[in-house]
């Protein structure tokens, strides 16, 4: 994402890290990962005072999508919260308020919007079956209708940042599609479970959806026709998460590369012996085919171009892969030192990683990719 | 796409006169068609032939200089030609000569070398080659053993070149020979223009694993070359080789075949409707790990051309430093690998045996040679990436000091 950005993007890349490297830098991951604190709501708001959820939504519900552009911008943010491994809920509540405004009615839209973008309130997207696949399509929650609402049932596996969600928006399926819903975490029959995740920066639940009666009016879109919004959706969200993957990586091989120039060994640098310096070129190599497939995504997802699915699954396959390639030699290229607690590495190793298995692993993709090919 | 819509006066008269003279005088661009086949003497004359069509009509050497037979038009009128072209076959196997030879000729050759050969290969006259690697050594390239030496006012070489594409429908190639051996060996080297015809050349096509025989091996035996056919300095060869190898790999980031759509210009992803194909054929399109290896291949694929885009587009805007170019090689280099092997997996026995009397099985060999050799081994590309574009420190070399004739160096390799 760092060439070909406008004059305003590169403003934009350079408020954001200066912003995250000043109010959430890797110390500040580190309290958290400790257990002596938690992410706290008022975090949240400070980040969303930065336009970051803004700029996905129009102005008559406060923010400024009209001067923004949209998901490209937000993969800008994105990335610069990858490369301090940010643990504030910025995908679930961008997506979620992609969501509604391009699905809501005025009403969902006047209710959620702005809170969305304050910060105030925050999102969450519950819809998947705990399997491989299940990252990649509804499955987890069925809809049926009761009386003049709805009742959900079942369980939405690996939600993000469910935990701190007034209003969860849920995809479920009936015999005749897809459908969206925007649900009070509150509502009986709801029970969120925390679950205990690698990536210390991370909150992920499961979600419980035990006979969840909900009224008419949380009916986001048609029922049962919201399958190509479910799918817009998910290409924004693995949109959002590449371009942070990339951000984990830049960052952990701008670490590496830096250290392994420094650090001595048989009276040389690490870094020039030709065994180090091969495994840094493959590196680098397939960072820039990251950042090439993402901005590729990026603009794709954007514009609703014709290939913006299969971007977006060339996107995650390669950064799922490589990111975690790239970042575990990163580490093995500290040495002992890598393999401490106390050295920052460990969590871009553990961010990488459980961003290749979420939203769908590349296998997912790869079976994806062959679908949208036709077989 | 077209970008008509952004001509001004003169570029329209421009467009407009291309697309008739194209239109009138160039065989049709035919799906499928190799853009090169040198085995094929008559698909070369007639690339020939378009080239001297495209001199009628005043479209060859658009950004050349009018001085050397160019039109002195910038590049905007490159891009409008290359849109109006695509219809249109073009002279591919002129490529050696406008993406590496033209620009050496312009930057470092003598006033009597760029006015005698530029126009003669912008009429279609010459096809050039590259006379580089030699037997005794292809990544080592500043250790060649080529000899020249000065009788008169002429230079005698004498040697082996190799690896030379087109090297049997070549007229005249940039031979870079050893002029000085008492001193380090980037020092003793000077770069020539020699005909290809003349007397004392012998040329022998090199058969390769598959069969093919794309590249050629030259001998070079009392071969008489005119003293003002040095380009460059005597003793500043390794200089000119700098600026072919530029060139060289900017035209491979850039796309090697000029014109061809999938350039900085295309860019949706496409899935390949060979890959499926491929498996319905051999049944096994439902097969799980096909799939797998179905979608690896998609992947990789698209991974390998936005890289090549991206990274050329950055060093066209100058985001990227020219030092990038390597990148997109190895991305190519490591792509072919991986899909040859993808291939091979989904394959299975029918990528090594094949029906009789038809090309021969070929998958479990296709580019399995070329891109881990040809155009830079991956391990010098692997330095190229580590030293040149990340700066990590270089390679001991304990030849780069010493007297070439010191040195210890295979032996020269006869007929």
């Amino acid at each position: 994402m760092d060439i070909d950005l406008t004059e305003d993007q590169r403003m934009l890349q350079d408020m954001t890290r200066r912003f995250v490297e000043d109010r959430a830098p890797i110390g500040r991951l580190r309290k958290l990962a400790d257990g002596r604190q938690l992410f706290s709501a008022g975090e949240w708001t400070e980040a969303a005072g930065q336009g970051w959820i803004a700029l996905l939504v129009p102005e008559a519900h406060s923010g400024f999508a009209e001067s923004a552009q949209g998901l490209i911008d937000a993969a800008i943010i994105a990335e610069e919260l990858g490369r301090v491994i940010y643990a504030g809920p910025f995908r679930s509540s961008a997506v979620c308020a992609l969501a509604i405004g391009e699905a809501g009615s005025p009403e969902q839209c006047a209710a959620h919007l702005p809170a969305l973008v304050s910060g105030e309130a925050t999102g969450a997207w519950a819809f998947a079956a705990g399997s491989v696949r299940g990252g990649l399509a509804p499955g987890g929650v069925a809809v049926v209708r009761d009386g003049d609402g709805y009742r959900l049932d079942g369980t939405a596996a690996f939600v993000e940042d469910a935990d701190m969600a007034a209003t969860l928006l849920v995809s479920a399926v009936s015999p005749g599609g897809v459908s969206q819903f925007l649900v009070p975490a509150a509502s009986a029959g709801v029970t969120v479970t925390p679950l205990d995740p690698l990536d210390s920066g991370k909150r992920i639940a499961n979600v419980e959806l035990a006979g969840v009666r909900i009224s008419a009016d949380a009916l986001l879109g048609g029922f049962e026709g919201a399958a190509d919004q479910f799918e817009r959706q998910l290409q924004a969200a693995i949109l959002l998460q590449c371009a942070e993957t990339v951000g984990v990586v830049d960052r952990a091989f701008e670490i590496a590369l830096d250290y392994t120039q420094q650090r001595l060994v048989f009276g040389r640098p690490v870094a020039s012996f030709q065994a180090i310096k091969h495994r840094l070129a493959d590196h680098v190599t397939q960072l820039e085919g990251m950042k090439a497939v993402v901005a590729h995504a990026a603009r794709a997802v954007q514009a609703q171009a014709p290939d913006a699915a299969a971007a977006v699954s060339v996107a995650k396959s390669h950064c799922g892969r490589w990111g975690t390639e790239i970042v575990r030699d990163c580490m093995h290229l500290h040495g002992g030192i890598g393999m401490t607690w106390d050295h920052d590495i460990h969590f871009y190793v553990r961010r990488a990683v459980s961003n290749e298995a979420l939203w769908g692993p590349p296998l997912a993709h790869h079976e994806r990719l062959c679908q949208l090919a036709g077989i | 796409m077209s970008t008509e819509h952004r001509d001004n006066d003169e570029q329209r008269a421009f467009r407009l006169k291309a697309r008739a003279h194209l239109q009138a005088n160039l065989p049709p661009r035919v799906r499928g068609e190799a853009y090169l086949d040198w085995e094929d003497k008559a698909f070369v004359d007639r690339d020939r032939v378009i080239q001297r069509a495209l001199w009628d009509g005043g479209l060859a050497g658009i950004m050349v200089p009018k001085a050397y037979g160019g039109q002195g038009l910038d590049k905007r009128f490159s891009d409008i030609f290359y849109e109006e072209a695509l219809p249109y076959r073009l002279p591919w196997h002129f490529g050696n000569g406008f993406n590496i030879v033209l620009p050496v000729l312009l930057a470092h050759g003598s006033e009597a070398l760029k006015t005698k050969y530029v126009p003669a290969m912008l009429r279609g006259e010459h096809i050039w080659c590259q006379l580089l690697s030699e037997p005794s050594g292809g990544s080592d390239l500043a250790g060649v053993l080529t000899r020249a030496e000065k009788r008169g006012d002429d230079w005698v070489l004498n040697g082996s070149k190799v690896w030379t594409t087109g090297g049997m429908e070549g007229d005249f190639g940039m031979c870079l020979a050893r002029t000085d051996w008492t001193v380090p060996k980037h020092a003793g080297l000077t770069m020539f223009a020699v005909d290809m015809k003349a007397p004392g050349m012998t040329i022998h096509p090199l058969r390769l694993v598959r069969g093919n025989s794309d590249f050629c091996q030259e001998f070079m035996d009392d071969l008489v070359v005119p003293g003002d056919h040095v380009i460059g300095d005597v003793g500043g060869g390794w200089t000119v080789a700098g600026t072919q190898l530029a060139n060289e790999r900017a035209g491979m980031a850039r796309g090697w075949f000029e014109g061809v759509a999938a350039s900085v210009e295309a860019s949706e992803i496409t899935l390949s409707p060979e890959y499926p194909a491929f498996a319905q054929e051999l049944g096994i399109a439902g097969d799980s790990h096909a799939r797998q290896l179905i979608g690896e291949a998609f992947v990789i694929d698209a991974v390998a051309r936005l890289t090549v885009q991206r990274v050329a587009g950055g060093i066209m805007r100058g985001t990227l430093p020219p030092t990038a170019g390597a990148v997109s090689s190895l991305m190519a280099a490591r792509t072919d690998t991986r899909r040859t092997a993808l291939l091979s997996e989904l394959a299975g026995p029918a990528g090594v045996v094949a029906a009789a009397g038809g090309n021969g099985p070929n998958i479990g060999f296709a580019r399995v040679t070329t891109h881990r050799i040809g155009g830079g081994t991956t391990e010098t590309q692997l330095n190229s990436v580590s030293e040149r574009y990340l700066g990590l420190p270089r390679e001991a070399d304990a030849s780069r000091d010493l007297p070439f004739n010191q040195l210890r160096h295979n032996a020269l390799q006869g007929k």
